[in-house]
Formats: structure tokens, sequence, C-alpha cells
């Protein structure tokens, strides 16, 4: 019998086509992952700080600096005043203070480049998750040890509900404070 | 060597045994030297690569190809930007980010200075309620003081001062205004400074303008308002010897007997009187008052009423003298004043239903002292004088309020003395002229001639927040600062002082207007500070409020407590009423032509005098009667219009005197025949991109020289003018009964209403429409914890639209402006139903507050093909506004027709883009997405609320309560009509409602098992059947 044309695409051309489309597709959205998600994502910042010499060796708390933490939904980026609380003394005459203390001199907001986003839409509340008991580095990180803070989990829906989901495999230490974390649409979406 | 016998072949004679053509073997010369070239001369010609091959050239290609893997490059190579996080330099100690603050101050929207709580987010105030600690509103706030935010956003303000010149107006620096103007001042010699202002509420203000007469000794002040109780303080000097009337009791009262009177409306403090009214309906309590009201067109106590007559305005003196008459014959009161009227003769002649009257009667004489009589302000003196003799006859003196008393600081200033003014303007005998935050221009009646004589005066400064009529015909116009920027006070009653405060720094080159006049006495343009006007305000507390307090706490202590209250009490003795003086009493009666037509013009519900014309809000805001948006008309009964021969929407031309006016007709149910009821406040020049071409300027119909009323006017004219103009109506929209079965509201219990005397009997008769408990198909939800659930009282709700307002504010609802409310696609989450039963001469009205009913088998979910619309443990209907993908299945499918589709991104839409203005943007609820195109919406019971008081439950760690929320709409409504909260929560009052046995829901049959109770309305008749 006479192979058609039809026969040779169907062999042939589609399944080739269709292989080729699924790989590329297969192999850029893993490869470019970390990106979409922003995973990895550490930005130069106006001031070289490190939160692994404040919030690791000096082992200041948390919560000096983000003061809204436990009190709102933004964990709050200090005022360059906070920074100036120990820097009008301590380490006055290295460049990234200097740096500082004119911007404090001059009245200027610091600003910070964001690391760390949630779409607008998304109503995420950090005083809820640390009032429940959670710890910071479970989103963020090992911050402590970073010199320069970069995103180290991914924040998209699917991460957020992975941990809703399955809070007690998430948090074993946690059993007896946390139930299973919201999954109607409207505690994040209003 | 071939090479050289291809040349020879050429140039020798070929083989003769071989030839491939003729011309060839006879040695063509063309043929020869063609076979040397490839290509024939002219093969290429007509051919065009573009045309038949790829139109991508291989230079264009390799560029393609170099620019995309240039950019694939690029794109995945790095990060996407984030933006930036901008912290605060100094962080203010009283903010936490995402959280908000509130402040009290005082409402200067009108002139009743309402207590508020301004809630702020990072500075910016996003939301204003009625403080619930005031005394005088309790807590709540009116739809005008609602939107009153939107005031202080909006793009159109002024922004810097302006100085007239020959093209029109120029910046001026504040500096050289104040100079130019303090030059003037001083020079007026012996001429008149005149300031024209609103009503004075402000103590500390009222001591500015003395500083300022005794800088200024020609100084005259003219106070005035629109609408004003000018005839009611006259006829209570004249028969009490002081004008301060008193308030009234409405909660103790068993009967009311309002005459033409709108106190549920636009008269008084309505929030006031709208939630003592409401304590006398309570079906917890079983107390029902009684509502009579007679009145010319329907209102909003009209509408309310539990019986409603319709009286010509100019006959409501003869009904109350053969009331007097009649008691009097009855022996219920002894007075001899009343001897010529008769109220069976008044009854026939006016064709009032002779049952009601003696209802009305009957209710009298068995309440004395129980009962009030209150006619309304736009009523002449002797109304009010017979209705005082009235009330005091039955001993009704009992329901003034004694605690509390209204306190009038500077009296309004009379037509007569607004005339001298002109005169004196005419003689060129005034100086200055100086409005204070008022438009005279656009207020005053034509006649006066107010416009023209303007030009007359040298210097004419207008203080105003944005472009009106009377900034038009100044020389300066000043920028005033907003309510929410300004210090101030307040004193409206005794017993409490209010206190302003600003909860936001002046958004714009803007100061306040003690501030510039305390600027102007000092008589230097340098005195100037942000400061002034506070510390002025702060000083005169110390030194002449202070000492009136009787405190013993230190004055520093006191102010900053009452700061944060938003108000210091005073103890100051109430009021106490002698016996009325019946001598020299003016008790004739106005003459009046009886067949002619009536021109009654009524304050607007939505844009008050026309202050709130450019607020977006409340013209859309549907007319608590109509459901008119965005216009005023003049409202006629069926019967008048009949005889006309005009329909809806036909234009006619509306006459006094030679004073004329064309605008459409809307026939309103309930209205008296021969009157002719138009809403003033609209047709607005010069203020701005909303407000321009909105409604008709009804104030030129005003007369300096009324002969009845200053609002109503007994010798009007109407005739039809031709041609048409649509109004744009909200009412026919989102409506589930039919048009063409009557009282299809009543037959489907959309509506299901009894009387005060069938519930003394039966008090579970509601319950007998309900359906039985009906079989799903789908297996119901569970409700494990805790579901929300909200309870509407309709006997409690006027339908005053409070709700709407306070609605649109917290949840970034946009103005769709009214070509799209004439194609139904307001954007409002929270409607209220209007129903009319029976005639339309006199029709039964009733009010239900629709919204999202959450139901537990919602419609909606179930046809949404990408899941957009779900439901969530704890019983609310969610809708993902990013999930949406704009089918619309759900709002077809919702029976209670109360979702919202953006056809369009209304923001940009609305007035080529206004709501995009970016310092507007300053105005959301940063809690709540603000939706684009495309996107289906509807009311989500305040989610954002509800997540708000989870999350402070989960810092406290403790379980969320029901009480722990309170929605926008129950916030707001004045009488507390809507109750919120957990249906398992058993010790709240919302499960009080939830289980009443007055409760129903609608459309109940259709078993998609709604979470609105609906408390069925009551109303005190004296029969069972309604």
């Amino acid at each position: 019998m006479k192979k058609s044309l039809l026969d040779y695409i169907l062999r042939n051309r589609l399944p080739l086509t269709v292989f080729i489309i699924i790989s590329s597709f297969t192999l850029t959205y893993f490869v470019s992952r970390p990106e979409r998600d922003g995973v990895g994502y550490t930005p130069v910042q106006p001031i070289n700080y490190s939160h692994k010499l404040h919030a690791g060796e000096m082992k200041i708390d948390c919560k000096y600096c983000h003061t809204n933490v436990d009190k709102s939904r933004f964990a709050g980026v200090p005022a360059v005043a906070t920074c100036m609380n120990c820097h009008t003394v301590a380490r006055k005459d290295r460049p990234e203070i200097i740096k500082l203390t004119q911007y404090y001199r001059d009245g200027i907001p610091l600003p910070w480049k964001r690391i760390h986003k949630v779409p607008d839409y998304a109503y995420f509340n950090h005083s809820v998750h640390v009032n429940k008991g959670i710890d910071c580095t479970a989103c963020h990180g090992e911050i402590t040890q970073m010199e320069k803070v970069g995103q180290m989990n991914s924040f998209t829906m699917g991460s957020c509900l992975n941990c809703h989901r399955n809070a007690h495999d998430k948090f074993p230490e946690l059993k007896d404070q946390i139930k299973k974390g919201p999954e109607y649409c409207s505690a994040c979406h209003r | 060597m071939s090479d050289n016998r291809e040349v020879n072949s050429i140039q020798n004679n070929p083989d003769p045994n071989y030839w491939r053509s003729f011309e060839e073997l006879y040695r063509n010369e063309k043929t020869l030297k063609a076979r040397h070239h490839e290509f024939a001369e002219g093969v290429t010609d007509d051919f065009d690569p573009n045309e038949n091959l790829s139109g991508i050239s291989r230079r264009k290609f390799l560029a393609l190809l170099g620019a995309s893997a240039a950019l694939a490059g690029v794109a995945c190579s790095d990060y996407r930007d984030k933006g930036e996080i901008v912290p605060y330099n100094v962080k203010p100690e009283e903010i936490i980010l995402g959280r908000p603050n509130f402040y009290a101050s005082t409402c200067t929207a009108c002139a009743n200075s309402c207590g508020i709580l301004i809630k702020t987010r990072e500075g910016r105030p996003i939301k204003v309620d009625g403080n619930p600690e005031h005394p005088v509103n309790q807590g709540k706030i009116c739809a005008k003081g609602q939107a009153n935010i939107l005031n202080l956003y909006d793009p159109e303000r002024l922004q810097q001062p302006l100085k007239k010149s020959s093209t029109g107006f120029d910046n001026i620096e504040w500096k050289k205004a104040d100079s130019d103007i303090i030059a003037s001042l001083s020079m007026a010699g012996s001429k008149e400074i005149a300031i024209v202002t609103h009503t004075i509420t402000s103590p500390t203000f009222l001591k500015v303008l003395e500083d300022f007469k005794a800088k200024f000794p020609t100084t005259k002040i003219y106070s005035y308002e629109l609408f004003n109780s000018s005839a009611r303080n006259s006829a209570w000097t004249k028969c009490y010897g002081s004008g301060n009337f008193p308030l009234i009791k409405w909660n103790e009262a068993k009967v009311i007997l309002a005459l033409e009177s709108d106190f549920l409306g636009v008269e008084g403090n309505r929030v006031e009187n709208s939630r003592m009214f409401a304590e006398g309906r309570d079906v917890n309590s079983k107390s029902f008052n009684r509502l009579y009201v007679i009145e010319s067109s329907m209102t909003l106590t009209g509408m309310n009423a539990d019986y409603r007559m319709r009286l010509k305005p100019e006959a409501q003196f003869a009904f109350v003298m053969s009331l007097i008459n009649e008691l009097n014959r009855k022996g219920a009161i002894s007075a001899s004043i009343a001897s010529n009227y008769s109220l069976d003769e008044f009854v026939k002649k006016n064709n009032l239903d002779k049952e009601r009257v003696n209802h009305l009667l009957n209710d009298l004489i068995a309440n004395k002292g129980k009962a009030i009589i209150h006619a309304g302000d736009l009523m002449p003196e002797n109304v009010h004088i017979a209705v005082n003799i009235l009330n005091e006859l039955l001993g009704n003196k009992n329901l003034y309020r004694t605690d509390s008393a209204s306190v009038n600081l500077l009296n309004l200033s009379s037509l007569d003395e607004v005339k001298e003014l002109t005169d004196k303007m005419r003689n060129n005998q005034v100086a200055v002229v100086i409005h204070l935050d008022c438009n005279p221009v656009y207020h005053f009646p034509n006649d006066l001639n107010y416009k023209e004589l303007l030009t007359k005066v040298p210097t004419v400064v207008t203080l105003t927040e944005r472009m009106n009529e009377t900034a038009q015909f100044s020389s300066y116009i000043l920028p005033l600062n907003h309510n929410f920027e300004s210090w101030g006070d307040s004193k409206t009653r005794t017993g409490v002082i209010s206190l302003q405060q600003p909860v936001i720094a002046p958004l714009h080159n803007t100061r306040q207007k003690e501030s510039i006049l305390l600027t102007w006495i000092s008589t230097s343009p340098d005195t100037y500070t942000e400061t002034l006007y506070h510390d002025f305000l702060m000083k005169n507390w110390e030194t002449n409020i202070y000492p009136t307090l009787k405190s013993r706490i230190e004055f520093k202590q006191l102010w900053f407590g009452a700061l944060h209250d938003g108000f210091a009490l005073t103890n100051e003795a109430g009021q106490n009423f002698s016996s009325i003086n019946l001598t020299g009493l003016n008790l004739t009666e106005t003459k009046f032509n009886s067949e002619a037509m009536t021109l009654v013009l009524r304050e607007s519900y939505q844009v008050g005098d026309g202050r709130f014309a450019n607020n977006g809000w409340l013209q859309e805001l549907p007319h608590p009667v109509s459901k008119i948006t965005w216009d005023n008309y003049a409202a006629i009964s069926h019967n008048t219009a009949k005889a006309l021969d005009v329909q809806n929407d036909d234009l006619v031309e509306v006459s006094v005197g030679d004073r004329k006016l064309t605008l459409p007709v809307f026939i309103q149910a309930g209205n008296a025949d021969n009157t002719i009821t138009i809403e003033l406040g609209y047709g607005r020049e010069f203020s701005g991109i909303v407000a321009s071409g909105v409604g008709f300027n009804a104030n030129t119909l005003l007369s300096s020289k009324p002969e009845f009323s200053q609002w109503v006017y007994t010798n009007a004219t109407i005739i039809k003018a031709g041609g048409k103009y649509p109004l744009a109506s909200t009412q026919e929209h989102h409506a589930f009964d039919n048009p063409r079965i009557q009282d299809l509201h009543l037959k489907r219990h959309i509506i299901q209403e009894g009387t005060v005397a069938l519930y003394e009997k039966k008090s579970d008769f509601i319950q007998e429409h309900r359906p039985k408990e009906l079989e799903s198909v789908y297996t119901p939800f569970q409700y494990n914890e805790m579901k929300w659930g909200m309870a509407i009282d309709l006997n409690k709700c006027l339908g005053c639209g409070d709700c709407i307002v306070a609605c649109n504010v917290e949840n970034n609802v946009p103005v769709v402006g009214k070509d799209q409310v004439l194609k139904s696609r307001e954007m409002q989450w929270l409607r209220i139903d209007r129903y009319y039963s029976g005639s339309p001469d006199d029709p039964r009205v009733s009010m239900q507050p629709m919204l999202c009913q959450h139901c537990d088998q919602a419609p909606c979910e179930n046809v949404c093909p990408v899941v957009a619309t779900t439901h969530s443990p704890d019983g609310l209907n969610q809708m993902v506004y990013n999930r949406c993908v704009g089918t619309r299945y759900c709002s077809n499918n919702c029976p209670y027709k109360v979702r919202r589709f953006n056809f369009f991104n209304f923001r940009d839409h609305f007035r080529d883009g206004y709501q995009e203005s970016s310092i507007l943007t300053l105005m959301f609820n940063p809690e709540v997405t603000v939706r684009s195109r495309g996107v289906m919406e509807k009311c989500t019971f305040c989610v954002q609320r509800i997540e708000e008081a989870r999350s402070e439950a989960a810092r406290k760690g403790i379980p969320i309560k029901g009480t722990d929320v309170k929605t926008a709409c129950q916030e707001a409504c004045p009488t507390n009509a809507i109750h919120f909260g957990d249906i398992n929560g058993k010790d709240s009052e919302f499960y009080k409602y939830r289980n009443h046995e007055l409760g129903y829901y609608v459309l109940e049959e259709l078993n998609v098992r709604p979470n609105v109770t609906y408390i069925a309305k009551l109303r005190n008749i004296h029969t069972e059947e309604l």
C-alpha cells in the first residue's frame, strides 16, 4: 500500500514536533525555575549590610530591627534611625557606616533592594506566622549565615500551600501549637 | 586543452554533424552569442522577491536571529527586578506599618458637627466613621460624612492661591495675596467689610471673627444656609421668648406626627434622629411607636410612615388649626383659638382619608404627653406656632429634651439683612467682601443680583476648597485646608464641645480659614506659621473655655484628653420651657390659590445644598426614594402627569413668576397632586469635572421675597416643554421581580411584612410562609467551627443609603458615571431595593438592603469554569479576582443579582481617567484589591476585616469570636439595623436576630440556603391585616 502524506505526518513529523516542544519546554521550565521564582536572587544593596555579622555573630534579635514582625502583616525594614542607635558610636570610621550616617544626616530614606515579594493580590501576614512560633528561617533561610541576603525559597502559591497542607510534617516541633494552615482562597486573596 | 577547444568552437565553425537548431547550423549571430550567457537578458525582470518569496530578507533574518538570541540570553540570565523597599528615615513612633491608627475629630461637612473617627494607614486617612463615644451621633455618620474623604483627595481641589487677571486667574504667592488683602482691609475706611459665611459652630472661630471685627470695625458678618430652621426659630422666639428650639426625645414618643417634616432625611441631626426613632421600633422589646406623616412629596420619612397622607404644603396650617379645633370639641384640650376651622370640612376638601384622620385624633388623645407633632423646616412660621400650641395643649412638652439643647453661636442672617448687604454693594458702600467657604452666587436668589453686584466691590476674596460660582467672580481665591487637615472646635449642643484635629499635613499649598483671618488681623503676612491657629485654639481653650468647664484636672491634661476623645463634656444646665405666651401670636392663614400648582424646593439627599456636587460617590448614591442617580428632576404625581400628558423623562418647563427652568419630569408615587418637587444642589457650574453637567440649577427659582416660605411657592406653573432627558435610575436594575406582575415581591415572599397587632396575637406568623426543609442534590457544606452570617432588621432600616457609601469607601468601589448607570453597570456591592405596593396615590413602601447572601449552596459557585468563586470553611462565598476570567456565568446564575462586573476599568473610563489621578490612589484601602476590567466582584462580608480579626486573635493566641468583626455597612447604619456575627455564637446579639421568629430568607424556596436573615417589617397600624 502506498504511504500517503498524512501517514508520513502522523508517523514522523507530529511525534517529532511534539517531542521537541515538550523537551524544550521541560528543559526551559526546570533550568529557568530559580530565576522565575527568584530563588537565589541576591541584589547589591545600597549599604553592604551583613546579616551574618549582626544576626549571626553578634546575635542581635531579628525583632530589634524588624519590629513589626509580630504585630503586623509587614515585618518592616528598619528606619535609618534604628541603625544609628548603635552606629552613632560603633564603627563610625568604616566607609559603609559613613555612607549610612550621611543618609541619616540628610534625612533621606535608604532605598533597599527588595528581595522577597509576593504579588499584590496575595495578603501574606508575618505576625500570624511568627506568633504561631514559626521561625524566620523557615522561609528566609539561614539568614544568620548570609553575608549578603538572597532569596532561599520559592514564594509561589504552591510553596505556601506546601507548608499549609503539611504543617505537621514541616514543623514537627510545633505539632501541639499549630494546626494546618488555611487553604481557602480569602485567607490570602481579597 | 578543453578551454582551447571551447574558445575555438566559438570562433570556428561548429561540427556540422552536431547541431541543436537551424539557427546554430546556419550560424545565427544572436544565437551564438546567447550560448555564452547563462541567462537571457531580462530574465529576472518583473521578479520581486518580496512578493513571491518570504518577506524577510536575508539581512533582516540575520538581524532577527541575532536579536532573539540576545533577548533570550538577557531574559534567562538575570532575575526580575522587584523594586525597592524604602523605610522611613526616622519612623514615627505611633505608626506600625500595615496597621491602622484612629484619630477622633469633628466633621465639618454640615452644621451638625458630628464626632468622627478617622482611620489612617501610614499617615493617610482611608475611612471615616462616627466616633462611638461622641454623645450626639454615637458612632454613626451620614453618607456625606463618609464620602467626605473623597473631597480630601479630589484632584480638582485648588492647590495655589489665585489672583484674577485680565485673562483668567494667575498663581500668586500667599505672602503677596495676604499683603494685598491686608492693604485693602486697612483702606476700607468707613466702607463696610462684609464676611459671608455658613453657620458658625466653632466658638474659637467666632472669637477670631470678633477679633477681626475689633481690628476692622466696619466689618459685618452675614451667615446664611440655603436650608435652615429660621421659621422654627422665629416661631419659638414668639412662643417661648427664645429661638433655641428643643431637641426631641424621638425614642420615647409613642405617636409621631410629621407635618411636611423630613426629620429622618435631611432636617436636623439626621443621624441622631434616625437612631432615636428606630429605638422606638424594636422587635426585641416589642415596643413600637406609630409614625403619621402628612406631606406633599414622598420623602424618606414618608416611606417609613405607618399612616401617610398627602397634603399640599400650604394646607398644613389649616390642618393643624382644624386638629386643635376638633380636639377642643372632643374635650381633649381646652383652647379657644381655632373656632373657624372644621376638621370634617378640611378632610372633605383635601380628600384625606377619614379613617386615618380619626385614628390620628384618637391616638393623640390617648397618648397625651407621649406624642409629638413636628412641622418641617420648609413650613412657614405660623405652622410652627400652631404646632407649638398643639404640643403644649396636649402636654407633649414632656418629649422636649431637657438634658441637652441646641446652641446657636451666631444667628443666621435673615433675607432682609442679606438685602441690606446687596443694597450697600449697589451704593458702593462695601470695600471688601470675604466669602468664607461658602457659595452665595449659587445659593442666593437670583433677584438679589449678587453676582452682578460683586463687580461693584473693589476687593472680593473667596476662601474655598475648590473652584465654584462665587470664586469665579472674585479678585482673590485662597485655597482652604480640608476638614481632615484642619484644627477646630465646635459647639452645637449644651453639654458637649467637640474638637477637630488634622490627621494629615496639607496635601497642597493651602491654609485653614482661621489662620488666614488671623494673619490679616495681625496686618503682617509674616505672622503666618503652620501652627498659628493651633496655638490660638489652645490659648482660647485655656483662657476662655477651660475655666467654664470647672475641671479639676490641669489644662494640658484636659486638652490632650479632649483631643484623644474628640470632645469635652461641659457641665451645663439643659433647657427648661416656660408656658407658651399666647398673646400676640400671629395665627392668620397665608392666602393662596388652592387650585394652582405648588412648587416645593427640597434639599438633595445626596449632595446637600450643592456642597458635595463634585463627589462622585454621592452623585452615584441612588436617591432613597426614586433611586435616581446623577440628576435632579421635577417630581409630580401620576394624576398631575396625566393631566399634563407627560411621562417619565419628558422635559417640562416650571415657572414661578418670571423665573423659569426646564428639567425632566419623574412621576413619583405618593406625591400630592398639583405639586412639583425639585431638589436643589444640582446644576453646578465651574465646580469640577464630576459636577459639571449634572442636574439642573433650581436655585434660579428661589425668590428673595417669598410669599409663603422660601422653599414653597404656591403660584407655580408647569408646561410640557417637548423633548426627553434620560434619568438614570437604579431601581429597575438587578430587579428580581417582574414588573408585569404587580406585588410579586409579596407573592414570592421577597418582602414579608405584618402588623404589630398580628405579631402580638401570633408571634410566629412569618414562619408559616417559609418552605419546609428541602432536599439538596449537593452534599451540604460542613461548618465545623464558626460560620458568618448577617441579619438585617427591616423594622429599623429606613433606606437612607449610608451603608452604600460606607461600603464604597471600605471596598474601593469605583464611580462609573451616569452613562454606565443607564446601562445598569453601577458597581455598588450593596443596594437598597424599594418596593411599592397598593395604589400609586397612596403606596405602601418597603425597603430591603440587598447584598451577597453568601449562600451555603451558592448557585454562582457551581457554574464558574475557572473556580474563581468558592466556599470558605467559615461560610463565606469567596471571590478570587486574580482567577476570574470574566465569563459572567456566576452573575447570570445568581438569583439575587448582587454580582457586579467590571465592564471597563471604570477608574480609567469615568470622566477621562479622573479616578486614575495619582492623588486619588492615596485613598485606597490597602487591604482590598483594586479590581480592573473583566473581573467579577461582589460583597465579601468585609473579608479583610474578618481576616484582620483572625490574625489579631492568632497574635493573642485566642480563638476568634463572632463579635470581633463589624462590617462597614453595619458600622455605618445609623439605626443599627444590620447585625453580623457567628451563627453559632449563642450569647451574641446577632444570634437573637438570626433565630428570631420574624426572621426569613429571601427566595428561600430555591434552596440555595442564604445567610442573610431579614427580620420582617411590622407596621404599627390598627388592624391585623395590612
